[in-house]
């Protein structure tokens, strides 16, 4: 039985989660937003997969003041092969689609549940990066800190606001597109 | 069922004429007092995070700078510096503004004009003239300084400037008093002869950012004092009025006011474009100077009540109201009759060469409030309805131009010298304000001494009458304003970075000290709150220097963010510059006095801003 192929609605389910998963590229992922009583319209940090964006001039130079390193698309290689590692996995996504394969598809969720727990990690690894590792000198001591992936926390005067992004929804909505023919095609 | 569709729909009319009756408004009373139900203060107080609707540009008369407020809170919100030098925002000390300046220290702003676009107000630049040192200025709004000052030639205090064409073609500065060509030395003996009020013609290159001079006219020696840009039908003409026609070169208060009429100066500048375009002139001085007794057919003269001050366009284009501010009455005058009587030479005479069109062929009435007295300018509201400031009865006169029927009269505190409407000298002023330009304080503020302040009076002029709102004291001294809708101007609050200027540095680590023979360029950035002249030396924020060095600075502020601009100032040095977020400014120098001398952030930034200092190290010569 498990030679048994995929319906072609899972098919089709399958295709759409890759479809996302390649659109994904162009939308943000993630992203934290500031505000401060001199930013009350507040300042960004946006991540795409490639790269970054918002006003990460204008926050380089006020973390400076409590030491934090400035950061750039340079200070994260993630950006330059992530968008191969996204092409990848929507390429697979396809290749299970067409192979409409119960055993492919559970090696497609095992691997997408790992690199989706995998990036989590990454972003993790930098909050404590960049919060923790403070120059000595910065003329404005605080404790080290960690922001939450998801959430908001309170560093000096600004409130900060982590959060998922289009990118990061579009990438959900295709896992849960991808456990669809599981649902589908459970044993009556 | 018919029934019940019967008295569904007889139940709906009446709830219609009940809700009708209880919430509708039949009557103008009723609009009158909800309107009047806003107290004065209402009006003007915009609270917290709200904008004002207007800005006002005023003159900042012998200030040399321009005063921008919002209407209606009448809040002053910045001077911008023009004519003069300005500490404040380093306007004179930097490389570029000093250039502009050349060399003068003080400059006396008269008249504001903003750019036009089919006679509608575009929001891009602000022209101004300077009638101490023969100047003029625009400014762009997108960033409020000013790109280009000229000099003009051959004249002498444009005051009677600047206006603009419909289309901001040209921008006309006629002169206040009469010299030489070339400003050389003549005899006032031979006044008559060798002096001339000459107006000039200046032209915008917008992506130059350039003033220059198309063309000069040798008008007649007399003094020229306001003027106007015809409007719609009268669009290739323009108005300007003249005193001192009888040409008198001492005490003019009394010699040149012995005639009962002075003229208004009737031009189509299409025609002098068209003779600049056929060689008719002369070469002055580098100018092309069109002389109106050789070539005719462009300049008429209309008799105006003696010593007239303000003469204005209605919106519509086709009358022109002129006011003797000794005479009580007000001339509307009327450009279709004024272009019959040139067609059938309808002439009385001329002078110096120039046509005097008859006066009865051109005026269309004469307009003569009670007791009203020294008018000397008018703006027009959105009804077309004309608004006179009387000098000496310390006045605004409310009257209809198509009939000369006086509608309101309201008292100011005092004498009112211009005033200015909501786009009140445009196609389609926008009613709602006046502000009445008061050349007398008196007792209107806590008193700072003998040298008071001027007053500003804003004027709600949406209703039939006329009600005084709000008053603001101004430092001397508003001319003239433009009031323009906010929305109008847009404004940006970053240099964007500009890869291409060889003077910027936007990396830190880019910062460098150039060394050549005995000049030292340094290429530095400023930033919250840090100077870095060389990134790679022990004491980035210091610079070394010998005796005699000429010392250029060029400094990128790398803060990209609103409102974060740094200054840079040299103790003992004279020294101060602003650098605006992301701009990228210079100033030379030579390096006279050896010794040490703090270098600092003058324009409050950061926390830290304290801190933001360095040295510039001189050593004396061995
Ligand atoms: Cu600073």
């Amino acid at each position: 039985m498990a030679s048994k192929k995929l319906s072609l609605q899972s098919a089709i389910m399958i295709s759409l989660a890759g479809g996302l998963i390649a659109l994904s590229l162009f939308f943000p992922w993630w992203g934290m937003h500031f505000i401060a009583p001199q930013y009350p319209e507040g300042l960004d940090i946006v991540v795409y997969p490639n790269k970054l964006a918002g006003d990460i001039d204008i926050i380089n130079g006020l973390n400076h003041y409590i030491g934090m390193k400035p950061f750039s698309e340079k200070s994260f290689p993630e950006l330059a092969y992530l968008p191969y590692v996204i092409c990848a996995m929507s390429i697979f996504t396809f290749v299970v689609a067409w192979m409409r394969k119960k055993s492919w598809l559970y090696v497609l969720i095992a691997i997408f549940v790992f690199a989706g727990l995998l990036g989590l990690y990454d972003i993790h690894r930098w909050l404590v990066d960049f919060g923790t590792n403070l120059d000595n000198n910065a003329p404005i001591k605080i404790q080290p800190f960690v922001p939450p992936i998801w959430g908001e926390n309170r560093i000096a005067n600004f409130v900060t606001n982590s959060y998922f992004s289009t990118g990061a929804y579009m990438i959900g909505v295709s896992f849960l597109l991808m456990l669809f023919p599981l649902w589908k095609e459970r044993k009556k | 069922m018919k029934k019940k569709v019967v008295s569904a729909i007889s139940g709906l009319a009446v709830g219609i004429l009940a809700s009708t009756v209880f919430f509708g408004n039949f009557s103008t009373e009723q609009t009158q007092s909800t309107a009047a139900a806003k107290t004065n203060a209402e009006k003007v107080y915009v609270p917290f995070g709200e904008k004002d609707e207007y800005y006002l540009f005023a003159s900042g008369g012998h200030s040399g700078q321009m005063f921008i407020y919002g209407v209606p809170s009448m809040r002053r919100i910045r001077t911008v510096p023009v004519f003069s030098l300005d500490s404040a925002t380093g306007y004179g000390w930097d490389k570029h503004t000093k250039e502009m300046l050349g060399g003068y220290t003080w400059g006396d702003l008269h008249h504001p004009a903003f750019s036009e676009t089919n006679g509608e107000y575009d929001g891009k630049y602000m022209f101004a003239t300077d009638v101490a040192n023969s100047r003029a200025a625009v400014m762009d709004l997108k960033t409020f300084t000013v790109k280009d000052i000229i000099n003009v030639p051959n004249t002498s205090g444009p005051h009677c400037a600047a206006f603009v064409t419909e289309n901001t073609e040209y921008l006309f500065l006629p002169t206040r008093f009469s010299v030489p060509l070339g400003n050389k030395y003549e005899s006032l003996d031979d006044y008559s002869e060798k002096y001339r009020g000459v107006m000039s013609a200046v032209t915008f290159d917008e992506k130059k950012q350039k003033l220059s001079i198309a063309y000069q006219v040798a008008l007649p020696p007399w003094s020229y004092d306001l003027s106007d840009a015809g409007k719609k039908i009268s669009k290739d003409w323009a108005v300007i009025t003249t005193y001192n026609t009888e040409e008198a070169t001492t005490n003019l208060e009394i010699n040149a006011s012995k005639e009962d009429r002075d003229f208004i100066v009737l031009f189509n500048w299409k025609e002098l474009e068209k003779m600049v375009k056929e060689g008719k002139y002369d070469n002055v001085d580098g100018q092309k100077m069109i002389f109106p007794e050789k070539h005719k057919g462009a300049i008429y003269l209309v008799p105006v009540a003696k010593s007239p001050h303000g003469v204005d366009v209605t919106p519509d284009g086709k009358r022109f109201i002129a006011s003797g501010k000794l005479a009580p009455a007000l001339t509307v005058f009327s450009f279709e009759k004024a272009f019959k009587a040139i067609e059938n030479k309808d002439f009385v005479g001329e002078r110096n060469g120039i046509p005097i069109l008859r006066y009865e062929s051109v005026m269309e009435r004469e307009v003569n409030p009670e007791n009203a007295l020294g008018p000397l300018h008018t703006q027009f509201d959105d009804k077309g309805m004309a608004y006179t400031t009387m000098f000496i009865s310390s006045e605004i006169v409310k009257w209809d131009p198509n009939t000369g029927e006086v509608l309101d009269r309201v008292p100011v505190q005092y004498s009112p010298g211009h005033a200015v409407a909501a786009e009140g000298d445009t196609v389609s002023p926008d009613g709602k304000y006046l502000v009445s330009l008061n050349k007398l304080a008196k007792d209107s503020y806590l008193s700072v001494g003998p040298s008071h302040p001027e007053s500003m009076q804003l004027i709600d002029i949406s209703g039939e009458k006329m009600e005084v709102i709000q008053s603001a004291p101004v430092d001397p001294e508003p001319h003239y304003g433009q009031m323009i809708k906010a929305d109008k101007i847009k404004t940006i609050e970053v240099y964007e970075k500009d890869e291409k200027n060889p003077n910027a540095v936007y990396n830190q680590k880019d910062a460098r000290i150039v060394r050549k023979g005995n000049e030292v360029h340094v290429y530095g950035i400023a930033m919250r709150s840090k100077f870095i002249f060389d990134a790679k030396a022990k004491r980035p924020d210091v610079i070394e220097v010998n005796e005699g060095d000429k010392v250029v600075i060029h400094l990128t502020n790398i803060d990209l963010d609103e409102d974060i601009t740094h200054g840079f100032a040299i103790n003992k040095y004279d020294i101060n510059i602003e650098v605006q977020p992301g701009q990228t400014n210079t100033v030379e120098f030579v390096a006279d006095k050896p010794g040490t001398y703090p270098l600092y952030c003058t324009n409050f930034c950061s926390a830290l801003h304290q801190e933001m200092t360095g040295y510039l190290l001189v050593k004396p010569k061995q």
